[in-house]
């Protein structure tokens, strides 16, 4: 027989053993009346004889091997028994573990597809990154202070493929990718994110093609045929799953290249982004489409990120070693990194091999991403654990309730390990059917958390459902969270003395036994304060960030992204393009006024020079020259809401053949004119020859133009309407040409719109319908969408701690409610004795608050190492922030001194007579 | 008394000593404590709680197999028989006792002098 049937013939095989056994009594029995005793000595005499019945049997079915499953199956079916006669206890307790193992699996989802995942690639370990910083896009000198090079250019990425024959492949790809106007037939234009890639590029990655081809070596040559993959999800969203797009043309910026194929449905491109690219395209098309401004081209020109697969057994420390010994020899060779006696810095250069099985990771190693997922990753395992202890005080409750049914069945002969095993099998069935709870609040919680992080995102490449890995998580926390909970009340239990318990001893009045209840709910307490605390720093460092002076207005403002360049404009088109779209847009009704520019404020695009001051030699290593600066048109200034200092603004007088002119923020001025009146100065951008090109006009008032946590930096603004013609470099010639396009248009209303987008949509395809919106929104929400991340993490650990202090709060109530109960008895007699009222309420309360304030003193010292473990979160807020635990301190306590007081106020009106009677 | 005589069986031994008693036909539990305790003139006593587990461990290994017939007096009880692995497993066990048994003599009466 196997142990299965074994197993369903059970119930057969007890029931011979018992008759096997009552025969074996009988016959004793027999045979003692026999031998002369009278019926009763001889039963009496068997059964002394025989011994313990229920003990002889346990051993008969050890001797079968049965016992192990039978005992489970029957442990299980008394756990489910149990649990079905307190139906309250277990769907509290089923709840209690949702909410708890839900937040740490949904989070735990979200760290999964973000930190943790593999790139969907062949044999990902052996892909390692040449770089390990997030620098983007475009660099043409030293990248970190440190020497740590991780953006190249092409010259430099084909100098590594030469010098390092480590790599079996060595692929490059843009750092930063664009969103292009992509037409196929007649519909209009899209816009679609792209991303140059080296013609290796999916070998390299050992990716295929889901239909046509992927891309080739000999798609990446001068002059090859221009071609193009798409990613699965744009070819099913934008062109409709159509395999005949597949040897089809598509026209990228109006340039026709072929479909060469599309990429398999899983592969999202080689970094974890918000917006994945949606279609790959060669090295070779960069040129082609950027023409003179082509970064391709030029060998300074710092934009791609290398990724190579490495041989089998290579010794990475040696690699980085030769590849930092080919960086230095080939700045050598470079007059950017040698002129101006920089070449005093190429010594410190050098390059960090990265493991790149996880992609690029620019998500993960993004400050605030990672250390806001570790961050969370924590809080959740706080919050379940205060869950435990509120689950671990129910049973022990009930543990106590239960103590007279375990001392019966220790006095029958079941062992100690037999009642813990079943204690445990009890916990971990509940919080096993927690966890599966759980899994459902977590796909509900990551779904809603992956909306809130990324709300604009396109083609996300993360997903909330439950996949294998974040399944097998959630059953693994169940696991251990069942045992962690129950470890403490199967314990007790098992050492309850059987005659102790059975002589009914249930009341008592201060005991140990209440003990590691109090020890639980002081952990509560103290994981409450770290939880609270940490939400009072995000919530205030939110605030903060949120209210501070951005130094630009957004009401009533909108923001519209659009590609004049993949219309097909050219540049000496473009004045009067500019000039009829101000004209047509400024006539809108309510329409205060609108600019256009290069980048707006705050929405994601920067462009910065080296500025050189008139008369001033070129800069040396380690001077700091760099200055963000954009192109916009004359309104703009004040259709973002930023006033003139000092000077004037860009008029109409301002034209192309007029001095060219520039305005210059306050930073600006004091970085490079300090303690001098700018107005009237002159300085130039790249090259001391042209360092009298721009006159400053005007000063006008700092404000945020990319990172909102940081300091606004220097900034100058040139008109629309005036090209430098100067530059004798082609490169530096090609960039102020394609600096021409501008890209973003900004509207302001005087007043609430409802019907902006449709408005400004249809003029703008009254004046061209081939251009195209990339994005629209207000700017209010482009702006906030810079705090997005920050909400979110003041949302969740708001969550966290909310959950916490509740599950403490309702710990305490139980725990003070269940003494009370136990201590009826004497506190009748303390009341009998003319104990009042208020001394009762007292005597309860102080109880209570000894065990907050124990819970406080561990948990502050707690909290401040959390609070120094975010400090990079935290914008304008010390870790150290009084208020924070001031806050928190004063929340506890109130939340205390309710749950205390409730129970307190039952005790004192205990009716002293019935309580004594009662014993 | 008899009962002050008792002494423990050493390990494995129990099962050998069912397996000869049920070697002589089929039998019930209560039967074979009663004739190994006869067989031993009453110097072996089996407990219960040490004969049952026995009989249910050889049971489990097929060296015994069992059913339920009526006993003289009508009664059903639950007789056990010896299997032909049992026979085997008799045969062996019952060699490499009576071996172990004269080893043990061997030394117990060797070199005369060295013993007290």
């Amino acid at each position: 027989m196997s142990w299965w049937r074994r197993l369903f013939a059970s119930r057969r095989m007890e029931r011979d053993l018992d008759s096997e056994l009552r025969f074996h009594m009988e016959q004793q029995v027999a045979d003692n009346v026999r031998a002369g005793m009278t019926k009763q000595e001889a039963g009496r005499a068997a059964r002394l004889e025989f011994g313990g019945l229920q003990q002889i049997k346990e051993d008969c079915r050890e001797s079968r091997g049965t016992v192990l499953v039978t005992s489970v199956v029957q442990d299980l079916r008394i756990a489910l028994r149990q649990l079905r006669k307190s139906p309250g206890f277990a769907i509290t307790a089923v709840l209690t573990l949702a909410l708890g193992i839900g937040a740490n699996t949904s989070i735990f989802t979200l760290v999964h597809s973000i930190l943790l995942r593999s790139l969907p690639v062949a044999d990902p370990s052996h892909l390692y990154r040449i770089g390990d910083r997030n620098d983007c896009c475009y660099y043409d000198s030293f990248q970190n202070e440190d020497g740590d090079f991780d953006l190249f250019s092409y010259d430099l990425y084909l100098h590594f493929r030469q010098s390092a024959t480590e790599f079996e492949q060595l692929a490059a790809v843009e750092a930063g990718g664009a969103s292009f106007s992509v037409r196929s037939g007649s519909v209009p234009a899209k816009p679609l994110r792209s991303e140059y890639v080296s013609g290796n590029y999916f070998n390299t990655l050992g990716i295929g093609a889901y239909a046509g081809r992927p891309l080739h070596d000999d798609d990446d040559k001068p002059g090859a045929a221009p071609v193009v993959v798409l990613s699965y999800q744009a070819w099913q969203t934008d062109f409709a799953g159509d395999p005949g797009i597949v040897g089809s043309t598509i026209y990228v910026e109006t340039h026709p290249f072929t479909v060469a194929g599309i990429a398999p449905p899983g592969f999202f491109g080689d970094r974890v982004i918000a917006f994945p690219p949606d279609l790959w395209m060669p090295l070779a098309g960069e040129p082609l489409i950027e023409g003179a401004n082509s970064s391709l081209l030029q060998k300074d020109t710092d934009w791609l990120y290398a990724l190579g697969r490495v041989r089998p057994r290579t010794n990475t420390v040696a690699l980085q070693a030769k590849l930092s010994a080919a960086l230095r020899q080939w700045m050598h060779t470079r007059p950017a990194y040698t002129e101006h006696g920089r070449a005093a810095l190429i010594p410190r250069q050098h390059v960090v091999l990265a493991p790149a099985g996880g992609g690029i990771q620019r998500l993960q190693q993004h400050a605030q991403t990672g250390t806001g997922l570790r961050m969370l990753m924590l809080l959740s395992m706080v919050v379940l654990l205060t869950a435990c202890a509120n689950i671990a005080n129910l049973l022990l409750a009930r543990g106590a309730a239960r103590r007279a049914d375990v001392a019966m069945r220790m006095a029958l002969g079941a062992g100690h390990g037999r009642i813990m095993r079943q204690i445990l099998t009890e916990s971990v069935l509940l919080s096993l059917i927690g966890g599966a709870a759980g899994v459902m609040v977590a796909y509900l919680g990551s779904r809603m958390i992956l909306a809130l992080a990324f709300p604009l995102s396109r083609n996300m490449p993360i997903h909330a459902g439950p996949s294998m890995p974040v399944l097998g998580f959630a059953l693994a926390v169940s696991l251990i969270t069942g045992v962690v909970f129950g470890a403490a009340p199967a314990w007790t239990s098992s050492r309850a003395q059987p005659a102790e318990a059975l002589r009914g001893i249930n009341v008592s009045s201060r005991d140990r036994s209440s003990l590691p209840q109090q020890g639980l709910i002081v952990f509560q307490v103290a994981m409450s304060v770290v939880l609270l605390a940490g939400a009072l720093l995000m919530a205030r460092s939110l605030y903060k960030l949120e209210h501070q002076d951005l130094g630009i207005s957004t009401r009533n403002r909108f923001a519209v992204q659009f590609d004049p360049r993949g219309a097909g404009y050219t540049v000496d088109r473009l004045p009067a393009l500019y000039r009829q779209i101000e004209d047509r847009f400024s006539a809108l009704p309510f329409m205060i006024d609108m600019s256009l520019a290069r980048y707006l404020p705050l929405t994601g695009g920067e462009w910065g020079a080296c500025v050189i001051p008139q008369g001033h030699p070129a800069p040396g290593p380690n001077d700091k020259c760099f200055a963000d600066w954009d192109r916009v048109s004359n309104g703009f200034l004040s259709s973002i809401g930023v006033p003139i200092v000092r000077g004037r603004g860009f008029t109409t007088q301002d034209t192309s053949s007029s001095p060219l002119v520039v305005l210059v923020n306050q930073a600006f001025a004091r970085r490079f004119f300090p303690n001098q009146n700018p107005i009237g100065l002159r300085f130039g951008t790249d090259s001391p020859q042209y360092s009298t090109a721009f006159e400053i006009v005007g000063v006008f008032a700092d404000f945020k133009m990319t990172d909102p946590r940081k300091e606004a930096g220097p900034l100058f603004l040139r008109p629309l309407t005036q090209q430098f013609a100067g530059f004798k470099e082609p490169d530096l010639d090609a960039g102020e040409k394609s600096f021409m396009y501008m890209r973003s248009m900004i509207f302001n209303f005087s007043q609430p719109q409802q019907n902006a987008e449709a408005l400004i949509r249809n003029t703008l395809a009254d004046i061209d319908p081939n251009l195209t919106v990339s994005r629209f929104g207000s700017y209010d929400s482009e702006v906030a969408w810079n705090f997005n991340q920050d909400r979110l993490m003041a949302r969740l650990t708001g969550v966290f701690g909310m959950l916490s202090l509740v599950l403490a709060s309702i710990g305490l109530y139980g725990v003070t409610s269940y003494l009370v109960a136990r201590r009826t008895g004497e506190i009748g007699i303390r009341m009998a004795l003319g104990a009042t009222r208020s001394r009762v309420v007292s005597m309860v309360l102080r109880t209570t608050l000894l065990q907050v304030l124990i819970g406080l003193a561990l948990g502050i010292p707690a909290a401040l190492l959390a609070g120094h473990l975010m400090s990079r979160l935290l914008y304008q807020v010390s870790e150290y922030d009084p208020l924070a635990l001031l806050g928190t301190t004063i929340v506890l306590g109130i939340c205390a001194t309710v749950a205390g007081f409730i129970p307190a106020r039952r005790a004192a009106s205990i009716d002293p007579m019935k309580a004594l009677r009662s014993e | 008394m008899k009962t002050e005589k008792k002494f423990d069986l050493p390990q494995g031994t129990l099962d050998l000593l069912i397996l000869r008693v049920v070697a002589l036909g089929p039998i019930h539990g209560y039967a074979i404590a009663q004739r190994i305790q006869q067989m031993s003139r009453d110097a072996l006593q089996v407990q219960q709680g040490s004969l049952y587990p026995a009989l249910h461990r050889l049971e489990y290994k097929k060296f015994l197999a069992a059913d339920w017939r009526p006993t003289e007096t009508g009664r059903e009880a639950k007789f056990y028989r010896l299997t032909a692995k049992g026979k085997s497993q008799l045969q062996s066990e019952t060699e490499s006792w009576a071996r172990l048994t004269e080893i043990v003599e061997l030394i117990l009466r060797g070199p005369q002098g060295e013993t007290p």
